[in-house]
C-alpha cells in the first residue's frame, strides 16, 4: 500500500472518530435538555433530610417502600354469587367454579354430570345449564372410558404410552382400544425371556 | 471511496458498536460527569427554563471534544483502522 492510501485512510478514520465523538456529544446534550424539560436533572442534588424520607426500607414484614405487603393474606371475602366468605387467596378459583367460567368449571360440570348418572338417574345437571351437557365431541359411551383414562394416568408418567400406541387405534380425540396389544407390550415379553 | 465505506460501516453493525463502545468509554473515565457537571453551570447560568438545546450543542459540542482522553481516541482508532484495512482496500 502506498504512503498516499495510508494518509488518506489515516485521515478517513480521524474522519470517522470525529463523527463518533460528535454524536456522542449531542447524544448526551439531547439526554440532559430532556431531563431538565422533565424535572429529574437536579434529582439528586436534594437535601439531606429530603433523601432521608425516601431511604429504602429494610425492615422484616415490610416491602422496600414501607408498606405492609401481606395484610390480604388473612382477609376473607364475601362471594356476590353464593354470599359465603371466603378467604383471600382462594377467592379467584372460587369465583371461576361459582360463576361456571373460567378453564376448568365446564369440565368439572360434566364430570359432575356424568357420576351423577351414573349413580342416580337425577344429574346435578338440574342446577346448570344443559349446553354442557350437549357439547361433547363422543358420546357417553365413550367418555366414560376417556373417564377412566384420565384416573390411571397420575400414578405413572404420562408419558409412558409412546405416540406408536395410539396410531392404529387412533379414533377420537380421547379414545384407546382396552383389548388392542400396543407393540412395545409384545416386546416386553417376548424379548428378554433371558 | 469514502461514502462506500461509511455505508459499510452502517451496513455491517459496526458504526452501533462503535457508537457504543465510545459510549461506555466516555462513561468510564468520567467524561460524561464532567461534562454533565458542565451542563449544570450553563443551566444556571441561563435558566431552568430557558434553555434550549441549541444553548447545550454550543457549550457542550467544542468542550466535549476536547476533553476526550487520549487512551479513548487511541482505541477508537485502533479498531476503525482496524475495520477499513478490512474493507476499504
Amino acid at each position: 500500500m502506498s504512503s498516499l492510501d495510508n494518509s488518506k485512510l489515516e485521515g478517513l478514520a480521524q474522519e470517522i472518530l470525529s463523527d463518533l465523538v460528535e454524536d456522542a456529544c449531542l447524544g448526551l446534550c439531547f439526554d440532559v435538555h430532556r431531563a431538565v424539560k422533565q424535572g429529574y436533572f437536579f434529582l439528586d442534588d436534594t437535601d439531606q433530610e429530603s433523601m432521608r424520607d425516601f431511604e429504602i426500607v429494610d425492615q422484616p414484614g415490610l416491602d422496600v417502600f414501607g408498606q405492609v405487603y401481606n395484610q390480604w393474606k388473612n382477609k376473607e371475602c364475601v362471594c356476590p354469587n353464593c354470599s359465603r366468605s371466603i378467604a383471600a387467596s382462594r377467592f379467584a378459583p372460587h369465583l371461576e367454579k361459582c360463576l361456571g367460567m373460567g378453564r376448568n368449571s365446564s369440565r368439572i360440570a360434566n364430570r359432575r354430570i356424568v357420576t351423577g348418572n351414573n349413580t342416580n338417574n337425577k344429574s346435578e345437571s338440574d342446577q346448570e345449564d344443559n349446553d354442557d351437557v350437549n357439547d361433547n365431541d363422543w358420546s357417553y359411551g365413550a367418555e366414560k372410558k376417556a373417564k377412566k383414562r384420565k384416573s390411571d394416568k397420575n400414578p405413572n408418567s404420562p408419558r409412558r404410552s409412546k405416540s406408536f400406541k395410539h396410531k392404529s387405534s387412533m379414533m377420537g380425540p380421547r379414545r384407546r382400544m382396552d383389548n388392542q396389544e400396543s407393540p412395545r407390550m409384545l416386546m416386553k415379553d417376548e424379548a428378554f425371556p433371558q | 471511496m469514502r461514502a462506500s465505506v461509511n455505508q459499510k460501516l452502517t451496513e455491517l453493525g459496526e458504526r452501533e458498536r462503535l457508537k457504543e463502545l465510545l459510549r461506555a468509554k466516555l462513561t468510564e473515565c468520567g467524561w460524561k460527569d464532567q461534562m454533565k457537571a458542565h451542563c449544570k453551570e450553563v443551566i444556571k447560568e441561563k435558566g431552568l427554563e430557558h434553555v434550549t438545546v441549541e444553548d447545550l450543542m454550543v457549550e457542550i459540542t467544542p468542550k466535549g471534544r476536547a476533553l476526550v482522553p487520549d487512551s479513548v481516541k487511541k482505541e477508537l482508532l485502533h479498531r476503525i483502522r482496524a475495520f477499513l484495512a478490512q474493507h476499504a482496500t
